[in-house]
């Protein structure tokens, strides 16, 4: 039992640290252009609903396009501060990928602490249910069969 | 007996949290100012620089010492059109003030022809700046046209107006910015 725990436990690690590492692994140089199709993928075109910047053809999201590739060219921001700088203008509405501090956090917190909760209830229940499994039969139980198949076979 | 004390807890937590959250959707009023909020408002204003339709250098920069009126203009925008009456207005009452606040209209994705026609029909003999790419615009945060911006002798962004201008408005903000700026 001891040993199946473990296994469990060593999975969730190793499912874990693979999450983080692949969640943070670079994806290599980039382009100028996958730079900007990238930053403005994740940019909202502020004049239309349900689309990005990349996608849009909107004169503000065209706007918008053109001057993230002049920053990109320009070669002295980093893609968050281009997308800082966009933000500090249009207002965080703009980005489609909520940032994860101060109130805009907990966009990204809930659902991991929904989650831990969630497994932490689950956990519960199944001890509960494990510990409240039927012994083995007492003395009593065991004279009360014996004197029911007494009684059926006469 | 824990469990359900911890069920009842958590139960009470979503229950608060979704009630104020209907709280703030019943309180919470549209925000229908014309005078807007932005990040920039009390920061320099962006470094811009441009050309006239004329072909004339212009920097923002280099405006410091007067009062500036930025207005975000498209000639076929309806809007714009409406309030170009109160805009020459304003730009023929300032010029008569010593202090008086130059106006530029920033074109926004239009071309210099119309804008030229444009105010050949409708009177304004105050710069067009022409803004290629739309720099200036997403420079201000502008996603809409009409837009207004004030900027003091200072450089410093001091007051949006977004939407259509209405009879004074402008007139009565510059008004009272200049009376905060000289106190």
């Amino acid at each position: 039992m001891k040993t199946r725990r473990s296994v469990w436990l060593a999975m969730f690690l190793l499912a874990g640290v693979l999450l983080v590492f692949g969640a943070n692994r670079g994806g290599g140089p980039k382009t100028q252009q996958e730079r900007i199709d990238s930053l403005t993928s994740n940019l909202a075109c502020p004049t239309c609903s349900g689309e990005s910047v990349f996608e849009s053809r909107a004169v503000a999201a065209e706007a918008i396009r053109s001057e993230v590739a002049r920053q990109v060219a320009a070669g002295l921001r980093t893609d968050e501060e281009i997308l800082g700088f966009i933000e500090q203008r249009f207002g965080g509405q703009v980005l489609l990928v909520p940032r994860a501090d101060g109130l805009d956090s907990l966009v990204w917190a809930l659902p991991v602490a929904v989650a831990v909760f969630s497994l932490f209830m689950l956990f519960s229940a199944f001890a509960k249910w494990r510990d409240n499994r039927p012994s083995a039969p007492s003395n009593d139980d065991e004279l009360i069969v014996a004197r029911a198949l007494d009684e059926r076979e006469s | 007996m824990k469990s359900k004390n911890l069920v009842k807890f958590v139960s009470a937590i979503v229950a608060v949290v979704v009630a104020m959250f209907f709280v703030v959707l019943l309180v919470a009023e549209p925000d229908t100012d014309m005078v807007a909020r932005s990040p920039l408002l009390g920061q320099p204003a962006p470094a811009i620089s441009s050309r006239t339709i004329e072909g004339d250098p212009f920097a923002l920069e280099r405006r410091k010492g007067s009062w500036v009126v930025l207005n975000f203009f498209n000639s076929t925008c309806v809007p714009c059109i409406n309030e170009h009456p109160l805009l020459v207005d304003f730009a023929d009452a300032e010029s008569r003030r010593p202090d008086g606040a130059e106006l530029y209209t920033i074109i926004n994705d239009d071309n210099s022809e119309s804008i030229r026609n444009f105010f050949d029909k409708n009177g304004g003999d105050w710069s067009k700046i022409t803004d290629d790419n739309g720099a200036i615009a997403v420079a201000f945060g502008v996603a809409r046209v009409p837009e207004t911006w004030i900027i003091d002798p200072n450089g410093v962004v001091r007051l949006r107006i977004t939407g259509e201008l209405t009879e004074g408005l402008l007139g009565r903000q510059v008004d009272l910015l200049r009376e905060d700026f000289s106190s």
